[in-house]
């Protein structure tokens, strides 16, 4: 007994001794982010160390989570409490996260934090973000997540094939004075020019839906295929639309079945790819079309700057993005990347102090988003960043999923001075008159299901034009009605009334 | 006697007959559903390999087809240029493979050995322990928190390893094979002539059921060479010892994602998507993949084969 006592004994000791050795060297933060394509950050990450030991007190370790894993690796790591990860991405637009996180008490909340050590950081971020992270999580209303400075206001817009369009003997001024109802001749003469099997009409189809009636997303509506509509006024987006600040039926209004006639006639006059009425082809043919400019136009929900994109350029044809309306500011976009410490983490220090840094120092943001200089990138006499496309394939994170991207330098296809007007640009968005609403559907989720599972089966045909309103659009919904859209809308409008009146 | 049976004699007798023989119409049926099932299975891996070896511009211009317009061998050349990564991912989906069949068939050789030995003590206790795990799972949180903090199985090929080294499934296969091949007096005859438990496990038991361990092997084998999630759940920061099939399966979920939040992302993911590799290029991925593991089968088909045939009534 005595020999087994000395015995754990000299154990414990060992133990805390070791524990004091490693209490010299720096604490590890994790953080994971989300859409990266990097294969070797070694390069970064030594430089990103150097940088940040005395100024965060901490090393720095990187999941680069890609689009489809992320989700999974996310759910994974905040659910089993894990704690080897610190900061993770969060946002509001693939599953509601963040909302539905914070709520559940994954997420740190960070006020104390911020008045701490955010002073920085608060400078760095409009106050209008900090107000679009502010919600009612676990540990009552506060920020849980440092909110991304990013292009935070949606704007949709048609995606013109200008060098088509001016071969066939029109103006972008023309194409807008006509109309989305009025294409028919301009679209049959690009068939005529270009060919029976050219489709001039290259449409996102819910895109479409919400370009032509002029409404937008509600946070925390059904994922993929959403439900509900409110309606924006396209003169003023900070007014009332025509239902004035009241959710509808998305596909019960006048508007839609007008939308859903007209791309019908588009459709059944060969005007649209069949393959983009197909969940499954929609998006690559879509994808390919764009690479070679085989479209006349196209819709595309739009960034400041997309036309200096390297995918843009390489079309081959002149591009131009015209506007539906003014950029707006709704809940999505303004949760659209944000970044939230586990509450797990045994260093939440460290890691909001490393946020904070990371989105109000420029260059610890331009070494985490573009690398380093003289590897990933150089810079040209004029300090614009021209990339090294080699090095870049192994280390191209989420430019946008990264944090403050208005404090990047300039690269030399977007030119001088972008980031300032890209800056401007966004300050002046408008706010929609229920900013911040987000709808929780918990008391409707089984309503919500089934409807998702009906609008799953009709929606994107009716939206594409693939089949006739006139005897699906009653089907649809008669079967959305039976499915308890009546109960789902009313849940949902109570709570946008109780939110405008607080 | 009937009289039918009188005349099948004398048809025996003569050679003409055979009882194990069908009517020419029958068997004609029957090559006709092996046919139409065998085209079933190579169609799409024909049309697989036509696929990656189609110009992408076809692709783009008709989608995928039998008949492309053009041929092109740039998927593989890209793939070959790939370099480093893929064939570190080919090594490791090897490696993975080798280790864990060969750790996973013994395992599950020496589990199932004793439960078929009817004068083990606890083997209703084992039966259930194994059994109860085919019913009942931790579900997924609980076992990762499991693997990752109490068994350290993270960033490393353990953990692409271990998770699958039991299955409860593959000891009752491996059982009820002992059951039906082994008879009690072969181990009977050998204690007797003074072998040892091990001696009898390894020179007389093993031999015989050797068609048993082929068809775990195979199995074994095609799950470990065909797992992703292990590597999705378990691999963060070490992307080197990333198999292949999660190389191939990232590409196919980060396009499958996109796709569904198009919408919502707007301008980020048309850039994403343009990034994203070919239609050709994932087709040549799926080639690479297959090849190794349909060239397994022929080398275990012989001991398959055997294995249906063994177990019949004989004599």
């Amino acid at each position: 007994m005595k020999k087994f006592l000395s015995l754990i004994l000299t154990l414990a000791l060992i133990l805390s001794v070791c524990s004091f050795a490693a209490a010299d060297d720096l604490p590890t933060i994790t953080i994971m982010f989300h859409g990266s394509n990097v294969s070797d950050d070694s390069a970064v990450l030594e430089k990103v160390n150097e940088y940040i030991a005395d100024k965060v007190g901490a090393k720095l370790e990187v999941i680069w989570g890609t689009w489809g894993d992320f989700d999974e690796k996310a759910v994974n790591a905040l659910t089993s409490g894990d704690k080897d990860v610190d900061i993770v991405f969060t946002c509001s637009w693939s599953s509601d996260e963040y909302n539905s996180y914070a709520k559940k008490g994954y997420f740190l909340k960070l006020d104390d934090l911020i008045e701490q050590y955010g002073a920085d950081l608060k400078a760095a971020i409009p106050e209008s973000l900090m107000q679009a992270a502010t919600i009612e999580g676990a540990e009552g209303k506060g920020v849980y997540a440092v909110n991304g400075f990013k292009d935070t206001a949606t704007q949709n817009t048609w995606d013109v094939n200008v060098t088509l369009l001016t071969e066939l003997g029109y103006t972008v001024d023309d194409l807008m004075a006509k109309g989305f109802f009025g294409w028919d001749e301009i679209f049959a003469k690009a068939k005529e020019v270009k060919g029976d099997s050219f489709y001039p009409f290259l449409v996102e189809p819910m895109v479409a839906e919400r370009m032509v009636t002029n409404s937008i997303i509600v946070a925390g509506d059904a994922g993929s295929t959403n439900l509900l509509s409110l309606y924006l006024n396209p003169e003023d987006v900070s007014a009332d639309g025509i239902y004035g600040n009241k959710l509808v039926n998305k596909f019960g209004t006048p508007e839609y079945k007008a939308f859903a006639e007209q791309m019908h006639k588009y459709y059944e006059a060969g005007y649209i790819d069949p393959a983009l009425s197909v969940g499954e082809t929609s998006n690559d043919c879509r994808t390919n079309h764009q690479k070679d400019a085989s479209y006349l136009i196209g819709t595309q929900s739009y960034a400041f700057g997309y036309e200096y994109s390297a995918d843009v350029l390489a079309r081959g044809a002149e591009i131009k993005f015209v506007p539906c309306t003014d950029p707006y500011v709704d809940t999505t976009a303004s949760q659209g990347a944000m970044m939230a410490i586990n509450s797990a983490s045994e260093h939440p220090e460290e890691a909001f102090k490393f946020l904070a840094l990371l989105n109000s120092d420029p260059t610890l943001m331009t070494l985490m988003n573009y690398g380093v200089e003289g590897i990933h990138y150089t810079l040209n006499d004029e300090g614009l960043v021209i990339f090294n496309d080699e090095a870049r394939a192994t280390y191209s994170p989420w430019t946008n999923g990264v944090g403050n991207v208005t404090i990047l330098p300039d690269t030399a296809s977007e030119g001088k001075g972008f980031r300032k007007s890209f800056q401007e640009y966004y300050a002046g968005a408008k706010g929609i008159p229920s900013l911040g609403f987000v709808f929780d559907n918990s008391p409707v989720e089984n309503e919500m299901a089934a409807l998702g599972n009906v609008a799953a089966q009709y929606a994107l045909a009716l939206d594409c034009g693939a089949v006739d309103p006139e005897t699906e659009l009653p089907s649809f919904l008669a079967a959305l009605d039976a499915a308890g859209m009546e109960a789902y809308l009313n849940e949902a409008n109570a709570q946008l009334e109780a939110y405008l009146a607080k | 006697m009937t009289a039918v049976s009188q005349s099948a004699k004398k048809k025996i007798k003569a050679g003409s007959f055979s009882l194990n023989r069908f009517g020419t119409g029958t068997q004609s049926v029957f090559h006709l559903v092996l046919a139409a099932f065998s085209l079933m299975c190579i169609i799409p891996f024909i049309f697989v390999i036509i696929i990656a070896f189609s110009s992408e511009e076809s692709i783009r211009q008709i989608g995928y087809s039998f008949a492309p317009l053009s041929w092109s061998t740039q998927a593989f050349t890209y793939t070959f240029q790939l370099g480093n990564a893929l064939w570190r991912s080919y090594f490791n989906s090897f490696l993975i493979t080798a280790v864990g069949t060969l750790l996973s068939v013994s395992i599950t050789v020496l589990y199932a050995y004793p439960l078929f030995r009817r004068d083990y003590r606890f083997r209703n206790f084992f039966n259930f322990l194994s059994f109860f795990t085919m019913i009942f799972g931790g579900g997924l949180v609980p076992t990762f928190v499991i693997c990752k903090s109490v068994l350290g199985l993270s960033d490393n090929y353990a953990a692409l390893i271990v998770p699958m080294l039991f299955s409860p499934f593959n000891v009752i296969i491996m059982r009820t094979f002992l059951q039906t091949t082994v008879p009690t007096e072969l181990i009977e005859a050998a204690t007797i002539d003074g072998s040892g438990e091990y001696s009898t496990l390894l020179r007389i038991v093993l031999p015989v059921v050797k068609p048993g361990i082929a068809t775990i092997a195979l199995l074994v084998s095609l799950a470990y060479w065909n797992e992703w999630f292990l590597s999705l759940l378990y691999l963060n920061k070490n992307m080197e010892i990333m198999p292949l099939q999660y190389l191939l399966m990232r590409m196919q979920r980060n396009a499958d994602f996109l796709a569904k939040n198009s919408s919502m992302l707007g301008a980020d993911a048309a850039k994403a998507a343009a990034q994203l590799p070919s239609q050709s290029l994932k087709m040549a991925l799926v080639v690479f993949i297959v090849v190794p593991i349909a060239c397994a089968y022929p080398f275990f088909q012989r001991y398959v084969v055997a294995g249906l045939t063994i177990g019949s009534v004989k004599g």
